[in-house]
């Protein structure tokens, strides 16, 4: 079947499709059961409908396609807890032969704009940092004007610097530029940080718990800091144009003072108490680590170095658990709040976020990692971040709660995304008891998500009749079905109050029926939501770390086999793996030896970076971060896809890989050479300026559709920057093994094992009794 | 008035001050107005001393305002000095060995002459050059100082300055005043180039100012962090007035305008003072506070106790006279350590504690002003001059002044502002010539030898050049051992300005009644001591005896104890009032307390055609003073009051009108909340006359103040401002004071 299909109605792709009908059969399944669901992924044939949805008075589901009903009646039956619901006095005229939207066979996924009244713009609040070298502050403060060009002019904007201190600028001071400013290496309460704010400005205080229901209701003093930047523009423009680097200069040998946690609490307090429920960013700019405040990262003396992941893992970075607290009280007030925090670390050294991206993930803040904000990689991401139409536009929504309704017999287990758990158990036994993910709830908030944002939920099948309270029984043909509905409520960026309903159905079936479940198994959403699972665990577990990481997919991988493989007991040769489960090794082998598992070669904030970016895309692009893919161009046919290994390496080729954070145009050797002679200039050898023109134009197309956008590698085979396109490759050819005859391929020098030999492996340990 | 007759003697010819004019001692000691002695003569022994009973001590007063003072050029040796007691070399060293040594006057050490100061004797012992050495000719003398006398580069001449933005500061228009004043008078600013400058505001809480070289922008930086107050820039907050005036013009501009609305009355004063001093610290300089109400945030937040009266005429009393809160003091030795001097404009009214305030300016040798419930019309020229002058006169900086003695002597107290380093080294991190000082002299362990005594006073300080100069006085005293010298030396002036320095200083730690009592018990003792000496002529006359140059003290000594510093109870005076009354005495030269206490009153209606024009040597002629007493006041006559700070123009109800209106013009007299200024109408002699007086009495007032005049009506209310004036009248003194006639 065409999972892929599927998913382009509901924007839904489940690990397994059809279940085993016992927990014990299902736990042999090794790969968890679950969805991958972008809740706001671009349908074109969904209908949107302008009213409220009807909801089960027993579980609360939406109306959907599976509920059965009797128009005499007008009762429908929650097909999730077959509870008999009436329908509102408005449906009174429905019949067979005049449904609404919802009831329609096809319109498994329904959108309902509710009414409500629209909402302002988000506020933004730009938090700057000024420790940068003045180049990067130019390229800088050029992406904050243009931003500023980009933004609606009803939108609120406001601007924090920082440096050894934070600056809270009053925009709406029209005398001279004005600021408010925090010493940089104190730890402040919400409370303190109010306090200052606003008892300096002369007005009242806000009452705490006071609410402003209204986003445009940005009244008082509050304002002084959040303006609309009709009402800005001009002393916003000036402030950035005369932003200098912090002026006080860091001591020999030393890091600059730099209070980036500060700003950052200081900005979720403003926030939080001038927008309070509305939607807000605070797009934090960094370009270096904190040296101070709290969320310190590391000292100032240059001569004590950045924590890596050995320190860590040693137990030698004596700033990470205080600083990773720190950050989780202000992602926690961020959450509260509906806010969200953006990160844009742009800088050639750590900058600490690996402590600070609490705050993005459980917000949903969008995270940019690159070595300069001169860099494509961050200009045009954070320009598209203010897109609001075309084909670039993210479609950043807000305030969103993203709700899972499940059979009786399903429970859900968690969610790995980024999202932050709500406190949600409304039906008994609908939560499973070990939490894979962010757990013990149904419902979690999305402060901001994106058209592409996709969110990983784990789900549990429990023995037949579990769930079961014996009033109501399901009707024969439903039980051999259970139904999952994903309820997605948030703000989007028209300021219409949009509710997303998805109920998808899937079928079970005998736990022993090994060849019907194998059939149900979608390989790709398999690796994509194991990938996430094991993310997880490195990410929360302290026990979990590299090794066992790869002792565990290694471990799952050979059960999978056993269980799905043909073969006779201790011969490896016979082993067969059914056809659903094909690549399905391949991606474990590419997902040991990538960034997300192989921590040691990236830093820290790589590591974090890299994992919050697998945690808010779909299944097609987690798996091209897991297994890059690889296209080569020749003069012997159309470009095409290419095994990602060293034997792919051809002088005569140009290869494009696209590993998604970065996309590499690799020359071949001869066409390095004629390239370097120029002969694309010749019009004799047009032919050859079509070839090397062909890979970049597809490249452009790769970075024109990602957030981030990724970093394109221009390079030649032997030169530098080709390490870029040979650590992504399976080494079939490495020092060990070129005795053999590695052809004509390049040699990778690692110790690593290429696939084959894994493979080999992997047979032996599957048969093995 | 008093009754007469009781003593035998006519009030009329009582003894009543005129104008105080010191003489020299000596043709080689310095001008009296620098070191003026209580008594010219100093005592040979302590029980001479205790006899005496009268203090004896000095008015020290190191600069004095239009002064010419020569200057001293020396070798690369440089300054001469006496190697064991570090005196000066001055005009009373005695050159010997044809002119290899010096004797020191003061401690008699023969010293060395330095090689390239050599100079060999004439056959009188003089040095040869003595024409060209002024330190050898006159007693006072300035000296370029040398390297050794700088711990650091000379300062420049720096102004900080902190305005209270509070809605008081706003709506009273105290606020624009001073700004506008402040950027009016920063083209006079001493330094020229040199100038530095920094502003910070202040409400609830610190609004410090970036003032950028070459921007026209200031930079406003809002610190809410009272507890703890911190720069928020390193650099730009004090800044070269030159490189930086577009900033701070636009400052300037906007300060007023930026506050207008604000309804904020907070005000932060101690977090600020904090703050200015971290910004002002790696410097030095003037720090000016523009304080309009009660420091009501962060350290050094005061409460009004202006209305508890609970501890008056008990031990506790003077609590209300003494700062509320020990920050106050703290600030200030830190504020001197860092050269820093602190000048505050207060404008709280009732009640701003002065006592608590006042310290900051007491420690660090500032002023205090006091313009009580601020009015523009009122107060504002007032301000504007006051403020002004201060900005723009001659200001010594980060100066020390020490005074010493000869054998036998020593300096044993202080009475003045600023901080007392190292037992007797006065610190002055900015001072003028408004400023005077009083020390007392003790004797020794050693008795005194010889029948001269010496004494130098030397300021060490920076001029608005950046050149480290060294003033020095030296003042010869005769040494004797009889009474009846003793007393023949009086200076009446000094000694009663002294008196009163001691007893408005003993009223910060006292009852007012005890500080009063110690006025009287020294004059009665000296007296007592007196007649024993004069028992014959005592009983010959049956009348006062004085001796001649003390014949005016009793009269200053009562009207002491009329002032606002000291009078009646603790209700009688605003307590603010009083200790600004305090505050100002105790630092002033003695002309400036004499004229306060007792005023001088012309009556303008029958003034000489000679008055308020110029004489031959150019100086205006002043009409004759009358008795300040309530009896000699006539109702058709119009008298105007001066005592150096403060002018009252009383109008008698059957004043002629030709007067009112040569005066007052068509308009008539203004109502007493408001500044009188004469204008001169052309042709009209009486008008010109009563400006030149008024024009005089505005010059000549004391220590940079402005005479503010009021003029106030027989039978209005604000008649009362007068009746404290008349200090002979039994009633000016509150509840159970003294008349004159009574006192004597
Ligand atoms: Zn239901
Ligand atoms: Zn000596």
């Amino acid at each position: 079947p065409d999972w892929g299909a599927l998913e382009a109605v509901d924007g839904v792709r489940l690990s397994w499709n059809v279940w085993p009908n016992s927990r014990m059969e299902a736990q042999k399944c090794v790969v968890p059961f679950g969805a991958l669901v972008t809740p706001r992924k671009v349908l074109p044939e969904m209908p949107v409908v302008p009213y409220d949805p009807v909801r089960c008075k027993g579980c609360a589901a939406c109306l959907n396609p599976y509920a059965r009903v009797d128009f005499n009646a007008k009762l429908w039956i929650c097909p999730f807890c077959y509870t008999r619901n009436h329908f509102p006095q408005h449906y009174a005229s429905i019949s067979e032969t005049n449904l609404p939207a919802e009831l329609f066979p096809t319109y498994t996924t329904i959108e309902y704009q509710l009414q409500r009244p629209a909402a302002s713009p988000p506020a933004y609040m730009f938090v700057v940092d000024v420790c940068l070298i003045e180049e990067e502050l130019g390229a800088l403060k050029q992406s904050l004007t243009q931003a500023l060009s980009l933004l609606p002019e009803n939108a609120s904007v406001g601007l924090i610097t920082y440096g050894t201190h934070v600056h809270v600028h009053e925009l709406g001071f029209d005398e001279c530029p004005k600021s408010y400013v925090f010493r940089g290496s104190k730890e402040f309460t919400s409370q303190q940080i109010q306090d200052q704010l606003f008892r300096s400005t002369g007005g009242a205080r806000p009452r705490p718990g006071q609410q402003q229901t209204n986003g445009a209701a940005v009244t008082g003093h509050q304002s002084k800091f959040l303006v609309p930047l009709a009402d800005c523009e001009f002393q916003l423009t000036s402030v950035l144009e005369e932003l200098s680097r912090d002026s006080f200069s860091a001591l020999p040998d030393c890091r600059p003072a730099r209070c980036t946690g500060t700003a950052v609490a200081v900005a979720a307090t403003l926030l939080a108490s001038s927008v309070s429920n509305t939607p807000a960013r605070a797009m934090l700019f960094v370009g270096g680590p904190a040296t101070d405040g709290g969320g310190q990262v590391v000292g100032k003396e240059l001569e004590t170095a950045m924590r890596s992941h050995k320190d860590i893992a040693k137990g030698a970075a004596p700033f990470m658990t205080k600083a990773t607290k720190y950050y989780e009280t202000v992602a926690t007030q961020l959450c509260t709040n509906g806010h969200c925090l953006d990160v844009f670390a742009c800088s050639l050294d750590q900058v600490g976020l690996a402590e600070m991206k609490v705050c993005a993930e459980k917000t949903g803040g969008m995270v940019v990692l690159a070595e300069s904000f001169a860099n494509t990689v961050f200009k045009t991401s954070f320009a598209r971040m203010f897109t609001t139409e075309g084909e670039d536009a993210l479609g950043v929504s807000s305030g969103g709660v993203f709700e899972v309704i499940t059979s009786r017999d399903v429970k859900t287990a968690g969610c790995v995304g980024p999202c932050a758990a709500l406190d949600k158990k409304t039906l008994p036994g609908a939560i499973a008891d070990v939490p894979v993910g962010s757990g013990g709830t149904t419902a979690w908030k999305l402060c901001s998500l994106s058209n592409d944002t996709s969110l990983a939920v784990f789900f549990e099948p429990a023995n037949r009749g579990d769930g079961k309270d014996g009033t109501q029984t399901a009707p024969q043909q439903q039980s051999q079905q259970f139904f999952l509905q994903f309820v997605t409520m948030c703000t989007v960026p028209s300021g219409e109050t949009r509710l997303r309903v998805t109920t998808t159905t899937r079928r079970w079936t005998e736990g022993a029926n090994v060849n019907d479940i194998a059939a149900g198994f979608d390989q790709e959403a398999g690796a994509a939501l194991i990938a996430r699972q094991l993310t997880w665990k490195m990410e929360t577990e302290d026990e979990f770390d590299c090794p066992a990481a790869t002792r565990w997919l290694d471990r799952s991988l050979i059960r999978l086999c056993q269980r799905f493989g043909d073969y006779r007991k201790d011969d490896p040769a016979s082993f067969q793996l059914m056809p659903q489960f094909s690549i399905y090794p391949q991606f474990m082998f590419n997902l040991r030896r990538s960034q997300f598992v192989q921590v040691f070669n990236n830093s820290p904030d790589e590591t974090a970076y890299y994992r919050m970016i697998l945690w808010r895309e779909n299944v097609l692009n987690s798996l091209v971060m897991i297994q890059p893919t690889l296209m080569a161009y020749s003069f012997n046919g159309p470009p095409e896809p290419v095994l990602l290994d060293v034997c792919s390496i051809a002088p005569d080729r140009i290869l494009v890989l696209d590993a998604y954070f970065s996309v590499v145009i690799f020359h071949g050797q001869t066409i390095a050479q004629w390239r370097k002679a120029n002969y694309q200039e010749q019009p004799e050898h047009e032919a050859f300026k079509q070839l090397l023109e062909a890979p970049k134009a597809d490249a452009q197309e790769i970075l024109g559709r990602r957030f981030p956008v990724p970093r394109l590698v221009d390079c030649d085979q032997h030169g530098s920057q080709a390490r870029f396109l040979l650590a992504k490759l399976n080494p079939s050819a490495t020092y060990n093994s070129a005795g053999m005859g590695g052809g004509s391929s390049d040699i990778i020098f690692t110790d690593d094992v290429s696939l084959q030999v894994f493979m080999e492996h992997l047979k032996r340990l599957a048969v093995a009794s | 008035g008093g009754s007469m007759g009781d003593h035998g003697a006519d009030p009329s010819q009582f003894p009543r001050p005129g104008d105080d004019v010191p003489v020299p001692n000596s043709e080689l000691s310095c001008d009296p107005r620098y070191l003026r002695l209580t008594v010219n003569a100093l005592p040979a022994n302590q029980a001479l001393k205790q006899r005496f009973a009268l203090p004896i001590g000095c008015m020290v007063r190191p600069l004095i305002p239009g002064e010419k003072v020569p200057t001293a050029q020396f070798g690369s040796t440089g300054i001469v000095r006496c190697r064991r007691c570090r005196t000066y070399v001055n005009p009373f060293v005695h050159f010997i060995d044809g002119g290899r040594r010096f004797r020191c006057n003061v401690c008699q050490l023969p010293n060395e002459v330095p090689v390239d100061y050599f100079c060999t004797l004439d056959a009188n012992g003089t040095r040869r050059d003595i024409a060209e050495r002024p330190e050898l000719r006159h007693g006072t003398v300035e000296f370029i100082a040398s390297q050794e006398y700088m711990v650091r580069p000379p300062m420049p001449p720096t102004y900080f300055f902190a305005f209270d933005v509070s809605a008081n500061a706003v709506s009273s228009g105290f606020l624009a005043k001073a700004v506008n004043t402040v950027k009016e008078t920063l083209d006079e600013l001493p330094g020229g180039e040199r100038t530095h400058v920094g502003f910070l505001t202040y409400d609830n809480a610190i609004h410090f100012y970036g003032l950028k070289p070459g921007s026209i922008t200031p930079q406003m930086m809002v610190v809410a962090e009272l507890d703890d107050p911190f720069c928020p820039a390193p650099e730009d907050l004090l800044v070269n007035l030159g490189d930086s005036r577009g900033a701070v013009n636009a400052l300037l501009d906007m300060l007023p305008s930026a506050f207008a609305a604000t309804s904020q009355v907070d005000s932060c004063m101690g977090p600020a003072v904090q703050a200015a001093y971290m910004a002002m610290n790696h410097i030095g300089g003037k720090l000016m506070m523009f304080q309009c109400t009660l420091p009501s945030l962060g350290q050094g937040r005061l409460l009004n106790r202006g209305d508890d009266h609970r501890n008056a005429g008990t031990d506790k009393e003077h609590l209300e006279r003494a700062p509320a809160d020990p920050f106050f003091k703290k600030m200030a030795a830190e504020c001197s350590r860092q050269q820093i001097c602190v000048d505050i404009f207060a404008t709280a009214s009732p009640y701003g504690d002065l006592a608590s305030l006042s310290t900051l300016c007491r420690y660090t040798g500032g002023q205090l002003y006091h313009y009580p419930g601020f009015r523009p019309e009122r107060d504002g020229l007032k301000l504007w001059n006051e403020l002004r002058h201060n900005l723009t006169r001659f200001t010594a900086w980060e100066a020390v002044c020490r005074v010493r003695c000869s054998k036998g002597f020593r300096v044993s107290s202080f009475n003045g502002h600023f901080f007392v380093r190292s037992m007797d080294l006065l610190a002055l991190p900015a001072t003028n010539a408004d400023a005077a000082h009083a020390v007392q002299i003790a004797h020794d362990e050693q008795l005194p030898t010889g029948s001269v005594s010496y004494l130098q006073c030397a300021l060490l300080y920076t001029n608005a050049d950046g050149e480290r100069r060294i003033r020095v006085h030296t003042m010869a005293v005769p040494v004797v051992p009889d009474i009846a010298y003793m007393f023949r030396s009086i200076d009446g002036g000094a000694m009663s300005a002294f008196l009163t320095r001691l007893a408005v200083e003993r009223a910060l730690t006292a009852r007012l009644q005890d500080a009063r009592e110690f006025m009287q018990l020294k004059l009665s003792q000296s007296m007592r001591e007196f007649r024993l000496l004069n028992t014959s002529a005592a009983r010959a006359f049956n009348c006062l005896i004085f001796p001649d140059r003390m014949r005016l003290v009793p009269l200053f000594t009562l009207c002491a104890a009329k002032s606002a510093a000291l009078r009646g109870q603790t209700r009688d005076v605003n307590v603010d009032e009083r200790i600004h009354s305090i505050y100002e005495i105790m630092s002033a030269p003695t002309e400036a307390i004499l004229r306060r206490l007792y005023p001088a009153m012309y009556a303008l209606h029958v003034m000489p055609p000679e008055a308020g024009f110029p004489n031959q040597a150019g100086a205006i002629v002043m009409p004759p003073r009358t008795v300040l007493a309530g009896e000699r006041v006539d109702a058709r006559g119009a008298y105007l009051v001066d005592d150096g700070r403060h002018c009252l123009l009383w109008l008698g109800k059957m004043l002629d009108h030709g007067f009112l209106n040569a005066v007052f013009g068509a308009q008539g007299p203004p109502k007493p909340d408001v500044d009188f200024e004469p204008t001169l109408v052309e042709g009209i002699q009486l008008s010109k006359q009563v400006c030149g007086v008024i024009g005089e009495i505005r010059r000549r007032a004391a220590n940079g103040c402005h005479c503010t005049l009021t003029v106030i009506r027989q039978g209005d209310p604000s008649e009362a401002l007068l009746f404290p004036l008349l200090v002979e009248d039994r009633g000016a003194g509150g509840a159970g004071a003294m008349s004159y006639a009574d006192f004597l």
